[in-house]
């Protein structure tokens, strides 16, 4: 969150700068500098909407926690396990890792959706898509109480309207 | 016993209608055959060869000021009687300087009657909603404008062909004897005030209000965009239009009247849009002989006769939305008179860049082409919004089981989630996102996110399209 945030922030004054150096440029008048600044303000302009909208994503994200942990095993169907030790938000909206964000349950019937959620002793396992595409992330939940477990699970069932398979418990 | 009171009571609700409605027909022909660009108005301007265009845009903008802030100023049906009786006698007071030569007193006095004049109509709001139950609302609003068109078209007539002096004495004769008519109505009907405050409830007024302003706005600009490019063009038939102007007009305002409350409204939209294109398309083709003008004024009298009726009844059904109906009424009605004058400043505009009389027609035309195209939508989106108030109003009054049938019995594509369940209950008890976030301790953007997840399920794209389908769905169970 933090990561997006320094980036939109950049990119607002990336922006800005471009734009008072092709004004200044335009006044001079040195008509390539201008051209120059101008377009550098423009790709700025693009990469601020984009990092605004993730931050937007990340915000909701973090807004709806439901659970919080620090690191996460992702798996794709016939890929390879990667381990990313950063901070892992789960939500009613999507998960947040670091700064890269899964959305689900943000379109209605035919965006990404939420399918499965899976709770062991050590891991939660979910499962999202959009029919086309599926993904499972594996998460290292840290949860040693039972009734924590048991209260993400009816969050869960409350926000996504997924009820969460338990095992091992 | 009882039933002879009812009917007693019955009794006296018709005749506050009627005082009501000849009391604001007297009113408003006042307003029309003097202070709003009225003939009597023209014709005293130019007996003492008075250049009459600033007098005119002076009275105009009072008259806006006073439509637009009297709302602010009432609080209560008694302050709304006496507004409404104090500002008939401060038009009586600021219209005699008229009957001496012209002097400063002409331009105070114009000014002074039009934002009284405003405050005025406005204050007839409270009328229309007291005395007029909803369904009729629509008869009341085409009456005043038919009656007061009517005694307007008899003062022209005096004030063109007799004496623009005896024009101005039945002026304020129309404004003395609706004073008297306003007098002998009740005020003290403050259960009404209050029942407007309890709908402040069914969500947020402002919406509709600024998409009603828009509306008679751009409807509106039509008519000053014609006074100014259609008028001048036959000024040589005085006697004909003197009285022939507003006859299409209050024609149009008789059928409407008179149509059965299933008509579609829409449609009439879209017929009053065809005549004004008429209007306009036969004004470029014909002459500017009195044929030709019986035709043209008759398209475009008859099209600003169907819309002036289609928005005042819109306004009256809103009155029952509102915690303040003079505020309403005096706002919908100081956006006609900004589109006038939106209209006349484009026609004059139009005119003076020196074109021939068929390129001022065509650019005219094009601009009412385009007004047009934006009105369907508006229109649209205006019904929608009032029917939101409507069901809300409804749903509010039901019980607690007969609220969860309703739901129940609309089919989603997917069942909804318990969050979303309870941001939907929100929704349809009229809050606002803001105050479904404060209630449920969740940020804005996640009830927005829930509210579009909800619409997606119910297969709808907006709050709007929701109350409705659930309106439908109540209709048809």
């Amino acid at each position: 969150m933090k990561a997006i945030r320094k980036r939109r922030n950049c990119f607002t004054v990336l922006f800005v700068a471009g734009i008072v150096l092709a004004t200044w440029a335009t006044v001079k008048p040195m008509v390539a500098t201008a051209s120059v600044f101008g377009a550098a303000s423009i790709a700025s302009l693009m990469l601020l909407i984009k990092q605004s909208r993730l931050f937007y994503d990340a915000s909701l994200i973090c807004d709806n926690s439901i659970l919080a942990v620090p690191s996460a095993v992702i798996s794709m169907p016939g890929d390879k396990e990667q381990m990313n030790k950063k901070e892992v938000v789960v939500s009613s909206f999507g998960i947040m890792i670091g700064s890269k964000i899964y959305k689900w349950g943000r379109t209605g019937v035919d965006g990404v959706r939420l399918n499965t959620v899976d709770i062991d002793r050590t891991r939660i396992y979910l499962t999202f898509g959009d029919g086309t595409e599926t993904m499972r992330i594996e998460l290292m939940h840290g949860m040693a109480d039972e009734q924590a477990v048991m209260d993400v699970k009816e969050r869960l069932w409350r926000e996504t309207g997924v009820t969460a398979i338990i095992s091992g418990w | 016993m009882p039933a002879g009171g009812d009917g007693l009571n019955q009794l006296k609700v018709v005749n506050n209608r009627i005082f009501s409605i000849t009391g604001f027909s007297l009113l408003f022909a006042y307003l029309l055959s003097f202070l709003f660009e009225g003939q009597v108005l023209y014709s005293m301007l130019a007996y003492h060869n008075v250049k009459d265009s600033a007098y005119i845009l002076a009275a105009i903008v009072a008259h806006f000021v006073g439509l637009f802030s009297c709302g602010y100023l009432i609080k209560s049906p008694t302050a709304a009687k006496y507004m409404m009786l104090g500002s008939m006698g401060v038009c009586l007071i600021a219209t005699t300087p008229f009957f001496f030569a012209p002097s400063v007193l002409w331009a105070a006095g114009l000014i002074v009657s039009g934002y009284a004049g405003g405050c005025a109509v406005a204050s007839w709001g409270y009328f229309l909603k007291a005395f007029t139950p909803k369904n009729q609302r629509i008869k009341s609003c085409a009456d005043v404008l038919i009656y007061s068109n009517i005694i307007m078209i008899a003062v022209n007539v005096v004030a063109i062909n007799l004496s623009p002096f005896i024009g101005l004495i039945l002026s304020i004769f129309c404004l003395v004897a609706g004073t008297a008519f306003i007098w002998a109505l009740p005020a003290g009907t403050e259960e009404i005030w209050s029942e407007e405050t309890e709908n402040k409830r069914y969500g947020d007024i402002k919406k509709p209000l600024l998409l009603l302003c828009l509306f008679v706005f751009v409807i509106t600009i039509n008519s000053g965009l014609m006074y100014q490019v259609i008028n001048p063009a036959f000024e040589h038939l005085t006697g004909l239009v003197s009285w022939y102007w507003a006859v299409p007009y209050i024609i149009a305002l008789a059928v409407m009247r008179n149509l059965p409350m299933k008509a579609k409204r829409s449609r009439i939209l879209y017929i009053g849009m065809a005549m004004i294109m008429g209007a306009f398309i036969s004004f470029m083709l014909l002459g500017r002989h009195a044929p030709d003008y019986l035709v043209v004024d008759t398209l475009m009298l008859g099209a600003c006769g169907i819309f002036d009726l289609f928005w005042w009844s819109i306004i009256g059904e809103m009155l029952d939305y509102t915690e303040n109906p003079v505020k309403v009424f005096g706002i919908g009605l100081s956006a006609n008179v900004l589109g006038v004058l939106g209209g006349g400043a484009l026609g004059v505009a139009i005119t003076s860049i020196r074109l021939s009389g068929a390129e001022v027609a065509v650019i005219a035309l094009t601009v009412v082409c385009v007004t047009l195209v934006m009105l369907p939508p508006l229109n649209t989106q205006l019904v929608m919004l009032l029917k939101n108030h409507a069901y809300l109003a409804a749903y509010d009054r039901m019980s607690g089981m007969q609220q969860t049938d309703i739901i129940r019995q609309m089919k989603t594509l997917e069942e909804l989630t318990v969050r979303e369940q309870e941001v939907l209950q929100h929704i349809l008890s009229g809050k606002s996102n803001r105050e479904i976030a404060v209630t449920l301790s969740i940020s804005e953007s996640t009830v927005k996110t829930h509210a579009r997840n909800i619409f997606s399920k119910y297969n709808v794209g907006s709050r709007a399209e929701l109350i409705s389908t659930l309106l439908k769905n109540q209709s048809y169970t």
